[in-house]
């Protein structure tokens, strides 16, 4: 323990950006050159020059692959990540529970069941094609939340970490089973009960990479903004009470927020679990626990891994291609594990 | 009545039940497509059929009548659907079944769990599989089912015209075939399409045509978008489900818009689902697939 | 300064707190004294609003309901018991946050007097050399010296205290008294804490309330308060007799 005692983080951070923003692009270039169908490099790079500089782009396979599949599926799986991710690191710090996320707390099945149930009823938002399911996960999300957060409280006032995830898995358990219900019962228009709970990016557009990059950039921004208050959640809530904090005001802003791009991204990929689980655990590593650095690192981190985990997908067993969710959830598990181990330790 | 006529009548009863007996010790055996042996003592009058390709089939051979009980997706031919089901989503209600008082249950391989096959069989109705990928194991199929209705010449006759249809159209098709096809069995974001061991491969074959995923030896799989658009199909044939929206689905998905079928508008939708099943409707699959891919209207008729 | 009038606090049907007044001048003391379960952690959790309660805390004669909780805690530093820290934050980070009170808001802009005061409040703790620490690797004392040290950042008017000397030994628990009492000779300044060593309460205190069961049993100034009388009522034992035998252990050498 004594060599980990002193910590002065505060002097590489600038560096710490720099190598992660880099290490995005590059994997982003990686994601965008290799897929099932191999296209040059230099084809590739064309293509999206051209498209990037307002030339015209030379007809052909590699224009409709590169422009049209591939680069919103990278955008939209990028963003997605960084979504997942800070959300994931918002939750562990309001919390104050590592092992807390929207996968493992079962938001993301909350609103899975939610985007369903838009689709089965067909409620929608005139002019906004997908607008009903999203609105609809955002509010079973936010629902989800504050039961599991209310049962929580009511079982444990002191919040421990197990029993929330333990109300999450039976939460998720629960939710799951009235997917089912809800699929059998309107199997012509729901989408397979493995996209809601194993996702995939497939056929993603570009309507699509939009609206996740707007949600992105406003509630990153919100998260960001509510750093200093998620410190202090994370050191205590009664501490942050102390210091002077808004407590409810504040819990309420960040919870709306994560459900906000929790709904996103489930009604756009399905469940992609455990990205917001282990990446905020990784960027903690890196840039320690102060959100300030948490959140932006999350944010770079959850999106590289993403990507990696996407382009796994999609390459491993080409032209088979596999659902995000088994990548994301095999190192995922793995990754729960040595956590859970580490905070028991720990605490 | 005489004392004589009474004996006669009885020597006669007698013959019969002795020989009835006899026909009785032969029975039927069948061995169906996991290789178990089933016995009947008599061709089954009374079954349920969980697979829409089975019931197809019994139908073609002229058994609709013994069906007692039917699964989920069974609904084909239109007045099955009066039949009772014994299915909700993926459970099958063995308590039902057994309600119905049938010999046989005739069910697909992947559906049912050796626990429930165990308990119907332990409460005396026979369970017969069938498993059917390609077009030889239908005809495996139609034989077995035949066999075990006591309609072995119906079933011959039956992939007899299967076999005499796909010749013709062979025939008249291209040798070397110069046109490609995608099948698609599910929309994203799963695509799922068939590979060589599948009928939709050899439908293909027979018509003339190569299925893009020819190459992929499984007869279901996943595949990537990017996959379809690299390997351009000429022809698409959708057997998703969902109706006239899957075609305006396919029409406009980003990125397919340069692939020779949705330029030219080539989506054939499998609206009857004659290409969805296994079954003798092949032949009619075979037809439409023809008809579509030379462009000859439906009414036509000409390879019929 | 700071004043309650009639407090009353509930848990479902058990009272914690039940009809308690008192009254924090400036230049005191108060010491809340009072067994286990007496409600004194209750009545501080609920100055600090995280608890519903009924009857009134004034602050300088204004409900402090009415006050925006960043506005509380320039005035009202509270210590708690219990700060277990679940991620490795530096001491310095945690000493900052007493900071967020007066970096917030739209009106009071940026906090000049911020790395000032988190600089003083590190030296009055003897955490200058600790600040770059991690919180996770800090032994039960030096843990509530950060936390003392973030109440400090936040230069309040009234330091709350539940159980200050808690994981302190006895050269830090004079060292932080004596610190306190230091602070409080300032003008303006008040201080209220629950202390369960009465050596320290007596020592230190000018004032004190002694609690069982919710119940103010006395209060007023420390000699009045911290009588056999009341001890004995309160504890259910001869407080004086005890405190003689545990002394005279050492007079007899």
């Amino acid at each position: 323990m004594e060599k980990e005692r002193y910590l002065r983080r505060e002097r590489f951070t600038p560096l710490t950006y720099l190598l992660l923003a880099a290490a995005l692009l590059f994997t982003m270039i990686l994601c965008i050159c290799v897929g099932s169908v191999g296209i040059s490099f230099s084809d590739t790079v064309t293509c999206v020059w051209n498209a990037v500089t307002g030339q015209p782009v030379p007809e052909g396979i590699a224009k409709n692959i590169i422009l049209n599949v591939r680069l919103p599926r990278v955008l939209c799986v990028a963003l997605a990540g960084a979504a997942l991710s800070i959300c994931g690191a918002a939750m562990q710090g309001l919390l104050r529970n590592p092992l807390a996320d929207g996968s493992t707390m079962g938001v993301s099945s909350g609103a899975a069941l939610g985007a369903i149930i838009a689709v089965a009823t067909g409620f929608t938002l005139p002019g906004f094609s997908f607008g009903g399911g999203m609105v609809m996960a955002m509010a079973f999300a936010f629902g989800s939340l504050i039961l599991i957060l209310s049962l929580a409280y009511a079982l444990d006032r002191s919040m421990s970490t197990g029993s929330i995830i333990l109300i999450g898995v039976i939460f998720t358990m629960f939710i799951s089973a009235i997917i089912s219900l809800v699929i059998t019962f309107a199997s012509d228009h729901t989408r397979t009960l493995s996209f809601w709970t194993m996702g995939s990016f497939s056929g993603v557009n570009y309507e699509q990479v939009i609206i996740l990059g707007a949600a992105l950039l406003l509630c990153g921004g919100v998260l960001i903004r509510f750093s200093p208050e998620l410190n202090a959640f994370a050191i205590g809530e009664e501490n942050a009470r102390h210091i002077g904090v808004n407590v409810r005001r504040v819990k309420l802003i960040i919870l709306i927020t994560v459900s906000v791009l929790i709904g996103v991204c489930v009604s756009i990929a399905g469940t992609v679990s455990f990205v917001g689980l282990i990446m905020p655990h990784i960027a903690r590593m890196l840039v320690g626990p102060n959100h300030k650095r948490l959140i932006p690192a999350s944010l770079f981190s959850g999106a590289i891994f993403l990507l990696l985990a996407d382009l796994t997908a999609r390459t491993l067993l080409s032209p088979i291609e596999l659902p995000i969710g088994v990548v994301t959830s095999i190192v995922g598990a793995a990754a729960f594990v040595i956590i859970f181990y580490q905070t028991r330790k720990a605490g | 009545m005489s004392r004589k006529t009474v004996s006669l009548f009885l020597a006669l009863l007698m013959i019969f039940s002795m020989a009835s007996s006899l026909a009785e010790g032969a029975g039927i055996t069948v061995t169906d497509m996991l290789g178990r042996e089933i016995t009947l003592a008599e061709p089954a009058t009374s079954i349920v059929v969980m697979q829409p390709s089975d019931c197809e089939i019994l139908c073609a051979i002229g058994c609709e009548n013994t069906i007692v009980g039917r699964g989920q997706y069974v609904d084909y031919p239109a007045s099955i659907l009066e039949v009772p089901v014994v299915q909700s989503g993926k459970e099958t209600n063995v308590e039902e079944i057994l309600a119905l008082q049938p010999q046989v249950v005739l069910m697909n391989s992947m559906s049912q769990s050796e626990e429930q096959v165990k308990q119907l069989e332990e409460n005396g109705v026979k369970v017969v599989v069938s498993s059917t990928t390609n077009i030889e194991s239908v005809y495996t199929a139609i034989t077995l089912i035949g066999k075990l209705m006591g309609k072995d010449a119906e079933a011959e006759a039956v992939i007899t015209d299967m076999k005499a249809t796909f010749d013709e159209i062979r025939a008249k098709a291209d040798e070397e075939p110069k046109k490609k096809v995608y099948f698609e069995i599910s929309p994203p974001p799963y695509l799922y399409t068939a590979g060589s061991s599948s009928y939709m491969n050899e439908l293909a074959e027979i018509c003339g045509i190569k299925n893009i995923f020819d190459d992929q030896e499984d007869a279901w799989l996943m595949i990537s978008e990017e996959q379809v658009i690299e390997r351009n199909p000429d022809y698409i044939v959708l057997i998703t489900n969902m109706g006239s929206a899957g075609v305006e689905e396919i029409l406009s998905r980003a990125g397919w818009g340069d692939i020779t079928a949705i330029r030219n508008q080539k989506v054939y939708n499998d609206e009857d689902s004659c290409m969805a099943r296994p079954s003798p409707r092949l032949k009619e699959a075979a037809i439409v697939l023809y008809n579509f891919v030379h462009d000859i209207a439906a009414e036509e008729k000409p390879a019929a | 300064m700071l004043a309650g009038d009639h407090i009353t606090v509930r848990y479902g049907n058990r009272t914690a707190v039940e009809d308690l007044s008192f009254r924090l001048h400036e230049g005191e003391w108060l010491m809340l004294a009072g067994p286990n379960g007496a409600g004194k952690s209750t009545l501080i959790e609920a100055i600090a609003q995280g608890l519903p309660y009924s009857g009134v805390f004034r602050w300088k004669g204004e409900d402090i309901r009415t006050l925006k909780g960043a506005v509380l805690a320039q005035r009202i530093g509270i210590l708690s018991q219990q700060n277990r820290v679940s991620y490795a934050y530096t001491v310095e980070e945690v000493v900052e946050l007493g900071r967020y009170a007066f970096k917030k808001g739209m009106f009071s802009g940026k906090d000049e007097q911020g790395a000032g005061q988190v600089e003083k409040a590190l030296e009055m703790t003897g955490m200058t050399e600790l600040r770059h620490a991690s919180m996770l690797t800090l032994s039960g004392g030096e843990m509530q010296r950060a936390f003392l040290a973030q109440v400090f950042a936040q230069n309040p008017q009234v330091m709350i205290l539940d159980e200050p000397a808690n994981h302190l030994d006895l050269k830090y628990q004079k060292q932080l008294f004596s610190l306190i009492q230091a602070w409080l000779k300032e003008p303006g300044r008040a201080v209220m804490s629950v202390v369960h060593d009465l050596n320290l309460a007596r020592h230190y205190g000018t004032h004190a309330v002694l609690m069982d069961q919710g119940k103010c049993i006395a209060q007023g100034p420390i000699g009045e308060v911290m009588t056999q009388e009341n001890l004995r009522q309160v504890y259910g034992m001869d407080v004086y007799e005890w405190m003689r035998t545990m002394l005279s252990q050492w007079t007899e050498e």
